[in-house]
């Protein structure tokens, strides 16, 4: 088989990849799939190198709650004194602590 | 409480509402910003980042998205904006370089079997990192968006201003990029 004809299929496999290849726009694909190992074998790594991303996930070592809760109350002063230039906002008693 | 109502708490000032929406969503966050940069400490920067933005920005959610979508679009942000400020490089785009020359070739191998979930071993995890860096962020992000995360490409598109033929070139790209990068790992 010659390489320019499975070329072809190549940007179809890619295309493909996470779709369900039994839909009928796809017979094709199928077809040339189950005839021509290596375009199956290229149509299996590539799907594997997704599963492969997909699988590599990471945990956190612990919640940052605290962290990010402290850096927003450094910023508190900052919601305070921005009303000052609204005196009809003055009664606000939400905002004092 | 539900995410609307603690929105709403949050919006007014509640910083422990806030705090709530932090816990459920700081995994979410993080393993999403690690799988972009591919670094613990930067995936743990952009989520304290991600989260003093939303914070933030937090009146500017109207609630048409989803909550966790919003926070995906941070972190976007995030990530495009660290790259930019490290690395001196326009974000966008290397089509016009080597990187993908030879991608479009057919290179035949057989993988056998991958390893599954548990057991992606340290080698395989560092050469997974090394190839996902060498692409540009914003084919990285389209990539995880889309392949990993399972968003569809016009939530792509909208999070990361592209069009729709954009993202799909450069989905189309990252894939065979990553493929083609991998290939020597399992084929040697
Ligand atoms: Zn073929």
């Amino acid at each position: 088989m010659k390489l320019v004809d499975h070329k072809k299929y190549l940007l179809e496999i890619c295309e493909k990849v996470d779709r369900d290849l039994t839909s009928p726009t796809c017979r094709k694909l199928r077809e040339h799939l189950s005839q021509c190992p290596d375009c199956a074998a290229y149509y299996d790594s590539l799907k594997k190198t997704i599963v492969l991303y997909r699988d590599y996930d990471v945990e956190m070592k612990g919640s940052r709650v605290k962290e990010i809760l402290a850096q927003l109350d450094l910023e508190e002063p900052l919601h305070i004194t921005l009303p000052a230039k609204h005196p009809d906002l003055h009664g606000d008693k939400k905002r004092t602590r | 409480m539900d995410d609307a109502k603690l929105i709403e708490a949050a919006k007014s000032g509640d910083k422990k509402a806030f705090g709530q929406l932090v816990k459920q969503y700081e995994q979410m966050v993080y393993s999403f910003s690690f799988k972009i940069c591919r670094d613990k400490q930067k995936a743990d920067e952009v989520l304290q980042e991600t989260f003093i933005n939303a914070y933030r920005g937090l009146k500017s959610f109207s609630g048409n998205s989803k909550f966790s979508t919003w926070l995906y679009r941070i972190v976007t942000n995030n990530c495009l904006m660290m790259h930019r400020k490290k690395s001196h490089e326009p974000v966008v785009s290397l089509e016009e370089t080597d990187l993908f020359k030879g991608t479009e070739e057919l290179q035949v191998a057989h993988w056998g079997e991958t390893p599954h979930d548990a057991v992606l071993n340290k080698e395989l995890k560092d050469v997974l990192d090394a190839a996902i860096q060498k692409l540009p962020v914003d084919y990285r992000i389209v990539f995880v968006m889309r392949d990993v995360e399972g968003f569809s490409t016009e939530e792509v598109g909208k999070s990361l201003k592209l069009s729709v033929p954009a993202v799909k070139s450069r989905l189309h790209r990252a894939r065979l990029f990553l493929r083609n990068e991998l290939n020597e790992y399992f084929t040697k």
